[in-house]
């Protein structure tokens, strides 16, 4: 491949890879702090620390599968297998969490925002107790976070794996780990910053409101950080790994 | 009556008088949010465009950005940010490290390093293309989340403070990983710091020399000066790792002198902080649990 097709290649994929991971924040079922009380619907921690706990299963999983091809690992496979890793720990944080909330907080896990599941078309305003804003994660937010389990963890292997092929940027495999990581972290921040505090998943209407204007930012984040990276590989210095 | 009352009043003015609240002498009165900016800025960089300088000395300077991140993490932070205080020094630190390892990239070029008295002293003029870079990104993403057609957060100074953030970060990542292997040279630096994993202990620390001063103080009571102490202790901290890292890598004599420096920094801080907090609280009963100190 001509060089500049290779640079264009690897900022094109920065930038999904960054998008992608700005859609992943805004489909996580983020409760905060009022969710560790299970007044409120979610995971008892930011958007910040679930998206990187699943974006860094992700990075694991998808350097792992990476280390099959002695070269040119393949740029799906790689990245399908880091949407699995994150998918795998958004899904076992949701089911742990669930246990903890069903039988030791001992609520029933409902929607706060709709009135009725859009999956399981189920009424959720019985269940809710008044005053709080619904409880644990709901089927429709279940699947909402494993959505996002998959579309973050695609984008972080995808950055991951256009760093470290040796057909693209060819970075060693810790260099290539941190950067994805930097630019994932990066574009979590600016959407966590667009969600400010919870969000239910994509039935909520946060969600329809706020996705255009994330994801703008993230476009603009992510090319900016792109650049930087092809910077960075044009000098040629950080090329070929010692591992 | 007349009297009595303006005795007590004397007395009351006598008791107002009989409370200094703030004892604590290390103030940084002096050095406001603009001048410890401008004084961390230019000392990092002067820092971290010589790698040969001795560990100890960039270990100082580490301190002092630290000082700044978590500055600018405060007057960030004190406004509300949705997500918690730390996400912002995570951000800090998501920054400093593409940043960083662009500017040692760019650094490790033919023009990026200079090499004056006969190649005995290196001026690593490349690695202010990442803290440029950086600072630039830091701006723009500063305008993303406060511009009224994007994020809009509302928080004022937000743009000056991702600036100053992603500057301080990558300096951050740049002195620490000068300390660790002693230059910038991509043969020396990936295999000492990067590829052994010694990045991931370099992003968390810097990323709590920024966040955890802000995150453990505020509060209504919150002084800005106290909470700096904490950040220049966190250095401490900072400083015994990396020179346990640098005896490893480099030789015991730049790690030893830069533990030394750290465990001073941090008995003298962490002493420091716990005086001038129980200084300033009502009252503080002791749990038992840990040995107070004369409190």
């Amino acid at each position: 491949m001509e060089p500049i097709t290779v640079y264009l290649l690897v900022l094109v994929c920065i930038i999904i890879g960054g998008i992608l991971s700005s859609l992943a924040v805004h489909l996580m079922p983020v409760g905060g702090a009022p969710a560790a009380m299970a007044t409120a619907t979610g995971i008892a921690t930011g958007c910040v620390m679930l998206m990187t706990g699943a974006a860094v299963t992700g990075l694991f999983t998808a350097s792992t599968v990476a280390s099959f091809w002695v070269t040119n690992p393949n740029v799906i496979l790689v990245a399908l297998s880091g949407a699995v890793g994150s998918m795998l720990m958004m899904g076992f944080t949701m089911f742990v969490g669930n246990l903890i909330y069903i039988f030791g907080a001992g609520i029933v896990p409902c929607s706060g925002r709709v009135a009725v599941d859009p999956i399981t078309k189920e009424s959720q305003t019985e269940y809710k107790t008044p005053r709080t804003d619904g409880h644990g994660v709901p089927t429709v937010s279940f699947v909402s976070g494993i959505l996002g389990g998959f579309s973050g963890g695609f984008g972080g292997a995808l950055i991951y794996v256009m760093l470290v092929s040796d057909s693209y940027a060819h970075f060693s495999v810790a260099t290539a780990g941190i950067v994805a990581m930097g630019i994932f972290i990066a574009n979590a921040i600016i959407a966590a910053y667009n969600i400010g505090g919870t969000i239910e998943g994509f039935h909520d209407p946060k969600f329809k409101a706020r996705i255009r204007t994330g994801l703008t930012c993230s476009l603009i984040v992510s090319a900016l950080c792109g650049v930087i990276v092809v910077i960075a590989m044009l000098t040629g210095t950080l090329v070929g790994g010692v591992m | 009556m007349g009297e009595e009352e303006a005795k007590q009043a004397k007395q009351e003015e006598k008791e107002e008088k009989a409370k200094p609240k703030e004892k604590f002498k290390l103030s940084f009165d002096y050095f406001n949010e603009s001048r410890l900016g401008i004084l961390a800025l230019i000392i990092g960089v002067l820092i971290a465009i010589f790698p040969g300088l001795p560990a100890f000395i960039k270990g100082i300077g580490i301190m002092i950005v630290f000082a700044w991140g978590a500055d600018s993490v405060r007057k960030t932070a004190r406004y509300g940010l949705g997500t918690g205080v730390p996400s912002i020094g995570v951000l800090a630190l998501g920054f400093g490290i593409v940043g960083g390892i662009t500017g040692i990239a760019v650094a490790s070029m033919r023009f990026g390093t200079l090499e004056v008295l006969g190649g005995k002293v290196e001026i690593a003029f490349g690695v202010l293309a990442g803290v440029v870079l950086l600072a630039l990104l830091g701006f723009v993403s500063g305008n993303l989340a406060n511009g009224d057609k994007f994020i809009n957060m509302k928080i004022p100074g937000l743009e000056r403070g991702m600036t100053e953030l992603g500057i301080a970060g990558t300096l951050a990542v740049l002195i620490e990983t000068s300390i660790v292997a002693g230059t910038y040279d991509p043969a020396r630096v990936l295999p000492n710091v990067i590829n052994n994993g010694l990045i991931a202990a370099i992003f968390i620390i810097s990323a709590f020399g920024m966040l955890q001063p802000y995150n453990t103080c505020l509060g209504a009571d919150e002084r800005r000066a106290r909470t700096l102490l904490m950040s220049i202790e966190i250095g401490g901290i900072a400083s015994i790792i990396l020179g346990i890292a640098t005896t490893l890598t480099l030789s015991a004599v730049q790690g030893v002198p830069l533990i030394v420096l750290g465990a001073v920094v941090w008995v003298v801080f962490y002493r420091a902080y716990m005086k001038a907090c129980m200084d300033e609280a009502y009252a503080t009963p002791g749990t038992g649990l840990i040995k107070t100190l004369g409190g």
